[in-house]
């Protein structure tokens, strides 16, 4: 059946919220619009969900919106149909009659009117890996719905035969990344290629909003809105805690519709229960304990995803299983983001293809292509987060009405209490948040250049259109004048450098890049992805296996033996950024670390484990996880007490180290590192006393060698006074961490993407090399000379956000001193307690001078080497 | 390198001074990154790269005045504590042909103005032959690597130089200093049997980590002081 009633389809539609919306839309256009995708879905033998239905509908009437659904469930084509259908009647007033006529009558060559107007509609991945599936996804319906149509993708990964080919001619359909696209508008030409833009779908949003590359998108997205004012954009998200304020940012403050898909994925979430849990639990403890169980459930399923939490644990994993059996050499692999892009593709390929039993992997998996043979999904470790634990399940069962599963693999006794907590949360619905960057002035500054690259811009007007990015909402005027001084006049704007030429206004007051060399440098540089200096690692003639982080590579020595891309690898030499390695023929070896990403435990994820114990302290076990965390739990209950989200428990304990204070809000190592170096102190500000701080996520422990006076210290059984004051917090925050050098660690990636910092490139003229300076040299030059720089603040700003979590900190305290206090003298460590007195972790209080510094370094080390 | 010998080498003063013996020269080791020959009022600096940050500018990248008034002050500042009649420079005066600003070469003038009577040398780095000799102006000797002087031979970069004592810069070596959890990148002299690296002394300029050769002595800058590193011994 070709033709419905209009009215029919308006039902099917109802329910959603549609108030306030008051189009003219003609019945006619209707019944052309909808019938081909009716016809269409049905030749597939597929039925139209009812929220995809609902897309099509908003699309219809020119909104726009974020649409919630998850894997696996008809996303792609709700939102695709939508931008088709949003383009078609442009079609049919140039003369195509009904799409499904034109694919059977009309000769290719009267369609290529429709070519010439070049992009329609453009589709923003966050992962250029996806854009080949994702292209050929899209490519399926085009052919019989719109022949005249091309698809094209414009990626890092693009040849630059096919770059040039675009370059005379985009496709109608692009897919492209956020890095792509701001090089596309960095194109002197580029309103004129966008002239014909319909719409822009943003695939996978929830990957992008929260960092910078969201930022980057919003920016892009304002640019491309100025240009075509009626421009429709959808955004597919999966479940996150704050939908509305992400439908915000793709889509600017209260713009747009949120379609949620009605159709749930069935998700379980179990967990592997050790056999002999132990009551006393450090830091991967158990990891091996766990091989066994972990062999025999890869051995039951056809295809398994074993997901970890770093790249380390992920090698050692694929070691241990190999080891464990040698005959799934070859129908196991590993997979995760330092491995060569050559040797990951393959292993993707293979698991498509359902030839892999399995693959250790790492959150280089969370995203990418349909993995449709998947059937089981183990997570090793604490995922540390709900999202997150959701993203890695949805990797198996990965097509509509199939069941995804995700089973935890813990590797102490009290990820066990973790994992309790997780089912809870995801039986409730509760998903973390996702903060979305707040004026990030390094992503502004790239932007400007970039515009005025792109045709050039004029300051009130990109103003205006930079400030209706969400991101920048609050941007203020004097905000933006530093930026403009900084890319147009090199800095304050009270001193003049008649050298500086970056970005030029000319006598109409539009801002250019007059100097050819530094446009192409920006548009090398542009993006706001900053790797860790890395080096690439390869076999003495041949091979590359992957990239490890500098720091590793220069701490060996030739013949030093290391583990990376499941092999054991003797090192040889270095040469010109790269690691010569070849085959160790045996013996052990280091495991590289890299840097970054030690997730905290999310605050959804820390507030359920909480309700969990407050179960426990009534005696209710509930749950294979309780029961098997019983005993300890009931131990530290017998020794101690149970912390729970009504009761703060202290624990005070005597030892041959000192004084020990054990504090255990369950707020998650970040909020701990910065509570615990608080209350040192402002305990230290009291009586002069130096503390040892070791964290984890459940809590703390402050070392001291002068005895604390505990009725001094917690007078009433509140969590009140001045210890967890949230007054001056910032201030003491500061001053208590050493937030200078964590401020020159966030620096480096301000630098670079606020173009003072270049990544070198093959070939790259002598010039450019005497424009190198590291990021820690321009932090150092920064506050010496211009420290009211803003790229200096916004490190600062970051640090405390992103890396203290200072928001949450001060919603820990609030929540603190809501809570009873327990304070506990113990004669020995607690089954909390232990983990943390085992936490190498150890970060000495210290504000003292640089010289005296160095000269306690130089006396430990003396020690050391005297040993 | 046996511990004995370096104690041989080493006089600690009273005053906290770095002091080391080559080439029948004895030397202190000023933590502002520079080598006082003290019977001769000679100062040496290696890599001051003047005009660093004009170049960035010129090339597009905002960098901050300062640096050049900066190290014009760190050498004032020696010129006033010491007793100095004459400064070598072991290269890379100037960082860039964009380094020649108005602003900077005016500030190199007033600088050469209020030191009128000082000898001035530089022995010619990479980025001299690029960016150009200073201004005739300033009144500076020019010269070619190696330049001898009694049993020195002042270099830029680092080389073996037959009979004599080698002083260079160029590589502007800091050390990676790490103990316990902590880290930290500083500047360094680095001795060797028979040639030494100066740290650089630009206030705009980065380094090269190094590793300590077996021969060789480290002497690591701090903001007020100068430290022996120990290298461990076999």
């Amino acid at each position: 059946m070709r033709r419905r009633s209009p009215d029919a389809d308006v039902d099917a539609g109802s329910g959603s919220s549609e108030a306030g919306l008051k189009s003219i839309r003609s019945k006619r256009t209707d019944i052309d619009q909808r019938t081909p995708l009716d016809h269409w879905f049905a030749a597939k033998g597929w039925k139209i969900f009812p929220f995809q239905r609902e897309v099509w509908k908003m699309a219809r009437q020119g909104e726009s919106g974020l649409l919630h659904a998850s894997t696996g469930s008809g996303k792609t084509y709700a939102v695709w149909f939508a931008a088709l259908q949003h383009a078609m009647p442009i079609l049919a007033k140039r003369g195509q009659l009904s799409p499904v006529v034109a694919e059977a009558d009309q000769p290719k060559a009267r369609c290529k009117s429709v070519a010439e107007t070049g992009l329609r509609i453009l589709w923003i991945t966050p992962m250029r890996a996806l854009a080949a599936d994702t292209a050929r996804a899209l490519e399926e319906p085009l052919a019989a719905l719109l022949p005249a149509w091309s698809i094209g993708s414009r990626t890092g990964d693009t040849s630059g035969s096919e770059r040039a080919r675009q370059m005379r001619s985009l496709p109608s359909a692009l897919i492209t990344t956020p890095e792509s696209l701001s090089l596309l508008l960095s194109q002197h030409d580029a309103a004129a290629r966008f002239d014909h833009l319909d719409a822009v779908i943003v695939d996978e949003w929830h990957e992008l909003m929260g960092s910078k590359r969201g930022v980057q998108t919003q920016l892009a997205l304002a640019r491309l809105r100025t240009w075509r004012p009626q421009l429709m954009v959808w955004g597919l998200s999966a479940t996150l805690g704050n939908l509305q304020q992400s439908k915000d940012a793709l889509l600017g403050l209260n713009r747009g519709v949120l379609v949620q898909a009605a159709t749930r994925k069935k998700i379980v979430v179990d967990t592997l229960i050790p056999d002999h849990p132990s009551r006393f639990a450090w830091g991967g403890h158990l990891g091996m304990q766990m091989l066994s169980a972990v062999t025999e459930e890869i051995d039951k399923h056809a295809s398994t995803l074993v997901f970890t939490n770093t790249r380390s644990q992920a090698e050692l994993w694929y070691q241990n299983l190999l080891a464990a059996r040698p005959d799934w050499a070859g129908q196991i692999a590993l997979h995760h983001g330092s491995l060569d892009r050559a040797v990951r593709e393959w292993v993707e390929v293979a698991i498509k293809t359902g030839q892999l039993k399995a693959v250790v992997c790492t959150s280089s998996l969370d995203l990418g292509v349909d993995f449709t043979p998947v059937e089981r999904v183990l997570q090793i470790g604490s995922a540390r987060g709900v999202a997150r634990l959701l993203q890695r399940a949805g990797r198996s069962g990965h097509s509509p009405g199939r069941v995804s599963r995700i089973t935890l693999v813990p590797t102490n006794t009290l990820e066990l209490l973790e994992a309790a907590g997780a089912r809870k949360a995801v039986a409730a619905g509760q998903v973390e948040q996702r903060p979305v960057p707040n004026v990030p002035l390094d992503v502004l500054v790239q932007h400007m250049v970039t515009i005025a690259l792109g045709g050039g811009f004029r300051s009130d007007e990109l103003f205006e259109e930079v400030r209706s990015a969400y991101a920048y909402r609050a941007l203020r005027p004097d905000q933006w004048q530093w930026a403009l001084d900084f890319v147009a006049r090199g800095g304050q704007s009270l001193i003049a450098y008649p050298e500086y030429q970056r970005v030029v206004p000319d006598e109409e007051g539009v801002y250019r890049v007059p100097d050819a060399a530094i446009a192409r440098r920006h548009r090398m540089s542009i993006g706001t992805i900053v790797s860790d200096s890395s080096m690439q690692v390869q076999y003495l003639r041949g091979a590359r296996i992957g990239t490890i982080e500098e720091a590793f590579i220069a701490r060996l020595k030739k013949g030093d033996r290391f583990l990376f891309g499941g092999r054991m690898l003797e090192f040889i030499r270095v040469h010109e950024m790269t690691a010569y390695v070849r085959r160790a023929t045996s013996g052990s070896g280091a495991v590289p670390r890299w840097q970054g990403g030690r997730m905290p435990l999310s605050s959804t994820l820390a507030h359920a484990v909480l309700d969990c114990l407050e179960q426990a302290t009534h005696g209710d076990y509930p749950g294979p996880e309780m029961q098997a965390v019983k005993p300890l739990l009931a131990l530290q209950q017998k020794w101690s007490a149970l912390p729970t989200a009504q009761v703060l428990v202290v624990e005070h304990l005597q030892s041959r180290e000192g004084h020990h204070l054990f504090f255990y809000p369950f707020a998650g190592r970040l909020v701990h590192v910065g509570l615990a170096s608080l209350l040192a102190y402002r305990l230290a500000r009291r009586r002069v006393t130096t503390f040892s701080i070791a964290v984890n996520d459940y809590g703390f422990e402050l070392l001291s060698t002068t005895p604390v006076d505990i009725a001094d210290l917690f007078p009433a059984s509140t969590v009140t006074g001045e210890l967890f004051s949230s007054e001056h917090l910032l201030e003491d925050v500061i001053a208590s961490l050493n937030a200078t050098e964590l401020t020159q660690r966030r620096f480096r990636e301000i630098a670079r993407i606020a173009g003072l910092v270049f990544q070198g490139f093959p070939g790259q003229p002598k010039s450019t090399r005497q424009l190198q300076a590291s990021a820690s040299l321009f932090f150092e030059v920064f506050r010496k000379h211009d420290a009211a720089n803003l790229l200096l603040t916004q490190a600062q700003t970051e640090v405390l956000e992103q890396e203290l979590e200072l928001q949450r900190l001060r919603e820990t305290l609030a929540e603190l001193r809501q809570r009873s206090l327990q304070v506990c003298s113990v004669t020995r460590a607690t089954p909390f307690g232990f983990p943390l007195m085992v936490e190498r972790f150890r970060e000495k209080l210290s504000t003292e001078k640089l010289s005296d510094r160095v000269e306690r370094m130089l006396k430990e080390l003396e020690k050391a080497a005297s040993k | 390198m046996s511990q004995d010998k370096t104690d041989s080498d080493i006089k600690r003063q009273s005053d906290g001074l770095q002091k080391v013996t080559v080439g029948g020269v004895v030397f202190i080791l000023l933590p502002q990154r520079a080598l006082l020959w003290q019977e001769r009022k000679i100062l040496i600096v290696a890599d001051i790269h003047f005009g660093k940050a004009a170049a960035f500018r010129a090339g597009g990248v905002p960098v901050p005045h300062g640096t050049t008034a900066h190290n014009l002050a760190m050498l004032d500042a020696l010129i006033s504590a010491y007793d100095i009649a004459h400064i070598i420079f072991l290269g890379d005066f100037l960082h860039a042909k964009t380094a020649r600003a108005p602003t900077t070469l005016q500030a190199l003038q007033n600088w050469r103005e209020a030191h009128a009577s000082m000898t001035l040398t530089l022995v010619r780095g990479n980025h001299d032959r690029h960016a150009g000799d200073p201004p005739d102006a300033l009144n500076m000797a020019v010269v070619e690597e190696p330049f001898l002087l009694e049993q020195l031979a002042l270099c830029h970069h680092p080389q073996q130089v037959g009979g004599a004592y080698a002083l260079a810069g160029h590589t502007h070596p800091v050390i990676r200093l790490a103990a316990g959890s902590e880290s930290l990148r500083l500047p360094c002299f680095v001795f060797g049997p028979r040639q030494a690296t100066l740290p650089a002394f630009g206030a705009f300029t980065g380094g090269h980590v190094i590793e300590a050769g077996a021969e060789e002595r480290i002497f690591i800058c701090t903001d007020d002081k100068v430290f022996f590193y120990p290298t461990q011994a076999p």
